[in-house]
């Protein structure tokens, strides 16, 4: 008997996708994760464009971690015109992440993830029964997003972050205000860790071939060093000859391989090789998870979320100490643009992230390319979907798509 | 209870991102409002019989245009929010400078891409728009604002006005008297100027103001240091299709004249 199951619109993720799973008698004959979100050519668009339009323009790959993607193009920029930024000018941009982090994480976990644990359609439906957890989401989101409106300017494509820093930094005022309030949600945190603790994730241990990470997999980290859970090092200009990547015959994102395999990225990968790195406040919370870390589960990358949601709060509170020890100081360095090429890498709350830009002389754009973590994910989610279904082939059709979304929804593509 | 709609064509959803910001407000909207269809935060969605829906994002591929005219069909107001929608966006500032094979070949190879695309487009080139909220992103107190009057039988009004006004409201320091490109006197106003109070240039996002004086604009920026070719790439990054009313002839010369 053939069954065909179709999941043509997934809800509640970023952007448009699409599943299909072919099953034969008792066999998975196909499985196809289809991106049929429209291209829009940023390697094209950027061309021609001076070096100052570069991160404004990338920023629009994505309205929730816009800040990954201009800080991964202002790093590529001034690789490309041999410019070093302060320490207090990367402190800001850490402080920025961790804004970033906190409202992308609390976005996915309250918003897209919670409400499949919790047996409703949306967050909205959950409100009327869990109006304070929704509420605590909301709160979260809140200083994530007070932290990007202040450093950048707006909450979502905030102008104030370029190549070479800043245009002005916050008053000394409103990093105080960040202070305190990050030191207000840290019991949020820990709530929102213990909660995604004690969900019920479906069992689903697929050991990745490969797992992917900046080096030490912080998430906070500015470093240029990638690794792979082989050992291997490399650095951010030997990128595309370790991520392979080509256009898929049915998926808008292209497909990424390393070594010819579907390879992990992401919290999951992150936190499974960042646990010593962090605050001890947050490795005391560690312990007391009942869900074991490192896994290779994917559905534990909410709970990874979890995890790095706590370590920001901390993170941010460490890095907005530093900044008004430093305060004030200048807001940017200046550049000169020069013909050459930059790279720039970043961990975005779905994973690493690779910008890469060639300049004339005169600072003009002539190529680029892009390699976005949706593009990475691809692969590596369609093989976990594969040993999902292969292991859960008895159950309904309805029941097995509403894994399957769950599974997608996990990795947040 | 009112029917609404929020549907992202092809686009980064950082305006659906703004309207998940407006929280408190949100909670407030929905004792009067029912969300119908809302694909990025709920599961069950039917698009049908509506009175207001918002779209995201530009009509780039088959499938957008297939979706837009279905919502225009079935809602009794159609608003467009954000630049991609109400002027096509960042992805089509390149629309007059190369064609759409070049594009596709440039950044998917022989091989193209697997869906129909067309060049990107604003949603009002493809149906009737009511009402349109531009910027990159949407402002938020607009789309409150929107609701609020909509639900009140009031039809919301934004003047066109440039947002200089807002900036000077901002008591900012003029950012081109001090020789930083900004396109503050020809940009459509109501996001309260935060990139001119952060420093940082007006990067145009929410499209023309009325009467915008381009030739005076990109006189301006080149007499702080772009070519004139710049000058043009830079005011039309957001513009979309309204980039036309750039009008570069007749470029005022060093004198003023």
């Amino acid at each position: 008997m053939k069954r065909e199951l179709n999941v043509n619109h997934l809800s509640r993720v970023e952007g448009h996708g699409a599943v299909d799973i072919v099953i034969d008698g008792s066999a998975l004959k196909e499985i196809r994760l289809r991106f049929t979100e429209g291209p829009r050519f940023f390697e094209y668009i950027t061309r021609e464009r001076l070096y100052t339009e570069i991160p404004k323009i990338v920023s629009r790959i994505c309205g929730i971690c816009y800040v990954s993607h201009r800080l991964a193009s202002s790093m590529a920029i001034e690789d490309a015109f041999g410019v070093e930024v302060t320490e207090e000018i990367k402190l800001l941009r850490k402080l920025l992440i961790v804004g970033e982090y906190l409202e992308s994480h609390a976005l996915h976990l309250y918003f897209l993830a919670l409400p499949d644990y919790m047996g409703y359609g949306s967050a909205i439906e959950m409100a009327k029964d869990y109006p304070n957890i929704v509420k605590r989401g909301f709160a979260i989101k809140e200083v994530g997003n007070r932290i990007m409106k202040t450093i950048a300017g707006k909450t979502v494509h905030g102008e104030n972050v370029l190549a070479g820093g800043f245009k002005s930094i916050p008053e000394k005022e409103q990093l105080e205000r960040i202070r305190d309030d990050l030191y207000g949600i840290i019991p949020e945190l820990k709530a929102t860790l213990s909660l995604f603790d004690s969900l019920n994730y479906p069992e689903a241990n697929s050991p990745h071939n490969y797992e992917l990470s900046l080096k030490g997999g912080h998430f906070g980290s500015l470093c240029e060093e990638l690794e792979i859970s082989d050992g291997t090092v490399f650095t951010k200009r030997e990128y595309e000859f370790f991520v392979e990547e080509e256009v898929s015959p049915y998926s808008t994102a292209k497909r990424s391989t390393i070594k010819g395999k579907a390879f992990l990225i992401g919290p999951l990968a992150r936190v499974n090789r960042a646990l010593d790195s962090y605050h001890p406040s947050v490795k005391e919370e560690i312990k007391k998870l009942k869900n074991a870390l490192p896994s290779s589960n994917p559905f534990l990358s909410n709970l990874a979320r979890a995890v790095e949601l706590l370590e920001a709060g901390f993170l941010g509170i460490e890095t907005v100490e530093r900044l008004l020890n430093a305060y004030p100081f200048e807001p940017e360095v200046p550049l000169e643009p020069k013909k050459g090429e930059g790279y720039g890498v970043k961990e975005a709350p779905r994973g690493t992230l690779y910008h890469r830009y060639a300049f004339d002389e005169n600072g003009r754009c002539i190529g680029a390319n892009i390699i976005t973590p949706t593009a990475q994910l691809q692969a590596v989610i369609e093989e976990n979907l594969a040993s999902l279904v292969e292991k859960d082939l008895h159950l309904p059709d309805s029941e097995l798509k509403k894994r399957a979304e769950m599974l997608v929804r996990a990795y947040d593509p | 209870m009112v029917r609404i709609g929020i549907m992202g064509l092809t686009g980064c959803s950082g305006c659906q991102c703004e309207i998940l910001n407006c929280q408190e407000a949100l909670l407030k909207m929905l004792k009067r409002v029912s969300i119908n269809f809302f694909p990025l935060a709920q599961d069950d969605n039917s698009l049908e019989d509506l009175d207001i829906l918002f779209v995201e994002g530009s009509v780039t591929t088959e499938e957008d245009e297939r979706k837009v005219k279905k919502g225009r069909e079935v809602s009794s107001l159609l608003v467009a929010i954000g630049s991609c929608a109400c002027y096509g966006g960042v992805q089509s500032q390149r629309n007059d400078e190369v064609s759409l094979t070049e594009m596709v070949k440039a950044v998917y190879g022989e091989k193209g891409v697997p869906v129909k695309v067309s060049k990107p487009r604003a949603v009002s080139e493809v149906v009737e728009v009511d009402y349109e909220l531009p910027g990159c992103p949407l402002d938020k107190k607009q789309f409150v604002y929107t609701v609020a009057s909509l639900l009140s039988g009031v039809k919301p009004f934004f003047p066109k006005i440039p947002v200089c006004h807002e900036c000077k409201l901002s008591e900012n320091e003029c950012l081109i008297l001090k020789g930083i490109p900004c396109q503050g006197p020809v940009t459509f106003s109501g996001c309260g100027a935060p990139c001119t109070s952060a420093g940082v240039g007006c990067q145009g996002c929410r499209g023309n103001c009325d009467f915008p004086n381009f030739e005076e604009m990109v006189s301006l920026l080149t007499q702080r240091g772009l070519s004139v070719e710049d000058a043009v790439k830079f005011l039309k990054v957001f513009r979309g299709y309204t980039a036309k009313e750039i009008k570069v002839r007749g470029v005022v010369d060093e004198k003023g004249a």
